[in-house]
């Protein structure tokens, strides 16, 4: 057993009190059938093309499928632990909320001088095209997936915000329903709170911003950026699950401020997007001149508030990583209340103070690039020779404003099935997903990824890391299951069928000034 | 000087297109130095306008064209008056590195992407270096027409300083861009300014009407000795400050911020772009049509 905290074992051989019923499950399995039901696990992923583009760290690699590797061992947290998560991300969103509104708008976070104008202004995601704008009910965040980790004095902290286009809900719903089929025994002894209302909430949320008039349905669809996206796979499921159309950008058009889709029968207007795109590719007549995937002229209806967009244009300037040091301040300033979750002790490299301290001890800590995500160019100190480290070292005096450092956190452990199934403990971090529409909403546990090689602590899908069922136990007061999930009271629309859209002109009308 | 303005663009197009969707940065601005009397523009085939101001204050006119059609004009029109700006204040460098003059300069101090990481700019920023910030920006309108050609057709709308520099030549988007990355590597805030220039032919500098061509020059924060900084406007392509003859449409970081005329449309035709702008002073003494008034 590494030092550190394992979820499941308190000390070797002795289980953690909620955890006891499923070493014993475990214990008598035995390795043989576990490894038989991860065969039967990979061909059912399979057969339901439930797979992961493995491409690789690179991710500009060809596209390759494998199935997603679901750890079949799952990851239990007890229902009082839930309870302080919950109210601990919905504070931080709620945080993160205000920002962004803050942010395009009166900047009072600025004049009150928390965080400098200097950090929002040169943001990347800093979307001078939402300046102004505010979406129906002030909420931006629609859809949020902080990681979380759990320290080894088993504390948990907040890794990173995610306020753009989190992935990975799909893989929480198909990783519960997978495990029912495959190992339905170790459910016996446990009351998992359920995950399967989340297209429900989803949908909620998108109905409940969608600006529609008293006797209007609303019409919600799913933009995606097609088939070779990485993620395709959820988009195409949580418009099937939410019983909506799943759109690309050439079947939506815009006419005089209002946005349509285009169907066999014409244009029938469409009040809620959930965009799965970033906001570079959304229009490009205000944003890249150069990018013609988007929907010209969707910033001019959002301006008018006749669409609502999910997430609303300009949220990564509150998940940016040189942000994020911020966010307990916000966490204060905005809602006058103390952070529940914590952050991991975090420098700017852009601060020669903080800069010189952590150059001088670079290998014990984790470096990241401020405007990445997933896993990309993350440089981790204990394990990079002394030359990675002084090629890192040579990047961050080049460009300090790219960087920040962490202190490194010893992510908790989680025994993890190894592929002739024996129990072996490997890192594991948490991605609640938590769906903001006229409030809070957080499916209970969300995805727990592992980092499949041994003592790794890189757990991005792109980079071979795995996932497990995590299951929210039910209150040990004896409070019931809520017996019907709202999806299943509700049946789907029927769709309009879609029209192939004519293809934008590569031509940009633009003027060079002589 | 008062001027009438007629901006007038035309495409044409090989086969109907649709969906032709555009936004215009053409209003003139109203600043203490400058008054729009009249300002309307009319698209062909006819469509709706509408019109909001940016992040930045320019006014964004746009619209949309569903039905098909082969050919689209924009037709501009404004009427304007200008006046001399007051002459620049003198300071010398201490209050342009000050907390309130960072306050003011905001993100016009700030580096626009990845700027060239080039020995010939440090030469410039090094040759370009005065006494005070005022002599500087004087220093640098001078600085790039001595050493760049003014010669159309070698850059086009999305070259970058990089390119100026490697080819040696370019136009006034490319001075202005350029004078906007020497200017903030002195620490001066400095933004690009789309406009229209007053500017008769050579030899017939008395003409009340020219032909000319939308404009680039820049604005920089030139600090006082006593009370705020002032935004002071020059034109490295005419080496020297901006003046009644500038009519300014707005500001931005750089030329992507306030294009005149930006739009795509749907269908695979290539377009063919006739584009004028035509100026004419109204209060000369040569009028000859009273009607106009």
């Amino acid at each position: 057993m590494p030092d550190g905290y394992d979820e499941v074992f308190a000390e070797p051989g002795r289980p953690r009190e909620h955890a006891v019923a499923l070493a014993a499950a475990l214990a008598e399995l035995g390795p043989d059938a576990l490894s038989n039901a991860g065969r039967m696990r990979d061909s059912i992923f399979m057969q339901q093309g439930i797979t992961f583009d493995a491409g690789g760290p690179d991710a500009d690699g060809p596209v390759r499928d494998r199935p997603f590797p679901l750890d079949l061992i799952p990851r239990i947290i007890p229902a009082a632990e839930w309870t302080d998560i919950k109210r601990g991300l919905a504070q931080r969103i709620r945080a993160l909320n205000a920002f962004v509104d803050d942010v395009y708008h009166a900047r009072e976070i600025v004049h009150a001088g928390i965080v400098p104008w200097e950090l929002i202004v040169s943001r990347s995601a800093f979307a001078r095209a939402a300046h102004g704008i505010r979406p129906p009910g002030g909420v931006y965040c629609h859809v949020s997936g902080c990681d979380l980790v759990r320290d080894a004095d088993g504390s948990w902290k907040v890794l990173e915000d995610n306020v753009r286009t989190p992935s990975g809900i799909s893989y929480v719903l198909e990783n519960r329903v997978a495990m029912t089929r495959v190992l339905p025994g170790l459910f016996s002894s446990y009351r998992v709170r359920p995950v399967d209302h989340y297209p429900a909430l989803l949908r909620g949320a998108l109905t409940e911003v969608a600006p529609t008039t008293a006797d209007e349905d609303a019409t919600v669809v799913v933009w995606t950026p097609g088939p070779f996206n990485s993620a395709y796979f959820e988009h195409a499921f949580l418009a099937r699950q939410m019983g909506v159309e799943l759109v690309e950008a050439s079947d939506l058009v815009v006419r005089d401020a209002t946005c349509y889709i285009r169907t066999t029968n014409g244009l029938q207007r469409v009040h809620a997007i959930y965009r799965r795109i970033d906001d570079a590719f959304m229009d490009p007549l205000e944003f890249r001149p150069d990018s013609l995937l988007g929907v010209p002229g969707l910033m001019r209806a959002y301006r008018a508030g006749t669409v609502a967009i999910v997430n609303a244009v300009g949220t990564g300037v509150a998940d940016d990583k040189a942000v994020y040091p911020h966010v307990p301040e916000m966490i204060r300033f905005y809602l006058n209340e103390e952070p529940i979750l914590q952050n991991v002790q975090t420098y700017l490299m852009a601060d020669a103070d903080e800069r010189h301290a952590a150059l001088a001890r670079l290998g014990e800590l984790v470096v990241k690039p401020v405007d990445e995500s997933g896993g990309k160019g993350v440089f981790i100190g204990p394990t990079a020779s002394d030359q990675q480290i002084a090629i890192q070292a040579d990047e961050i005096r080049r460009r300090p404003e790219r960087w920040i450092a962490q202190e490194l956190v010893r992510l908790s452990t989680c025994p993890t099935a190894s592929p002739e199934g024996e129990l072996v403990a490997r890192h594991v971090d948490l991605r609640p997903f938590a769906v903001f529409g006229e409030d809070i909403h957080i499916v209970p546990g969300g995805l727990t990824r592992v980092a499949l090689r041994e003592g790794s602590m890189i757990v991005n899908s792109s980079q071979g890391g795995g996932s497990k069922d995590t299951w929210v136990l039910e209150d040990d007061a004896g409070e019931t299951t809520r017996a019907a999930a709202p999806a299943a009271a509700w049946s789907p629309p029927e769709l309009p069928g879609l029209r192939q859209g004519g293809e934008w002109s590569g031509q940009q009308q633009q003027q060079q000034q002589t | 000087m008062h001027f009438a303005i007629r901006y007038l663009t035309e495409y044409r197009y090989r086969e109907p297109v649709t969906d032709n969707l555009n936004a215009l940065r053409v209003k003139p601005a109203t600043t203490p130095c400058q008054r729009v009397d009249d300002f309307a523009v009319r698209v062909e085939p006819e469509t709706r306008l509408t019109q909001h101001l940016d992040y930045y204050g320019t006014t964004v006119i746009e619209f949309g064209i569903s039905k098909p059609h082969e050919q689209l004009a924009i037709d501009v029109r404004a009427r304007v008056v200008t006046t001399p700006a007051a002459p620049p204040p003198e300071a010398d460098w201490e209050p342009a590195v000050t907390a309130e003059y960072a306050a003011h300069g905001g993100e016009y101090l700030l580096a626009f992407g990845a700027e060239p990481d080039d020995i010939a700019i440090d030469e410039l920023v090094g040759l370009s270096r005065a006494a005070t910030p005022a002599a500087t920006l004087q220093a640098v309108t001078e600085l790039i027409p001595d050493r760049f050609e003014y010669r159309p057709g070698v850059t086009y709308v999305g070259s970058t300083v990089e390119d100026l520099l490697t080819a040696g030549a370019g136009v006034c988007q490319d001075f202005a861009h350029l004078a906007l990355v020497l200017l903030r590597r002195h620490g001066v805030a400095a933004r690009y300014v789309s406009g229209y220039l007053f500017a008769p032919p050579a030899g017939d500098e008395g003409a009340d009407s020219a032909e000319v061509d939308t404009h680039a020059w820049i604005e920089a924060l030139i600090p006082a000795a006593e009370g705020e900084p002032v935004w002071v406007a020059a034109d490295p392509t005419n080496r020297g400050l901006a003046g009644e003859r500038h009519v300014k449409i707005g500001h931005g970081r750089h030329y992507s911020d306030v294009p005149p005329i930006k739009g795509v449309y749907r269908g695979g035709a290539t377009a063919e772009l006739e584009a004028s702008v035509r100026m004419t002073r109204t209060d000369t003494a040569s009028r000859t049509a009273p009607a106009a008034g």
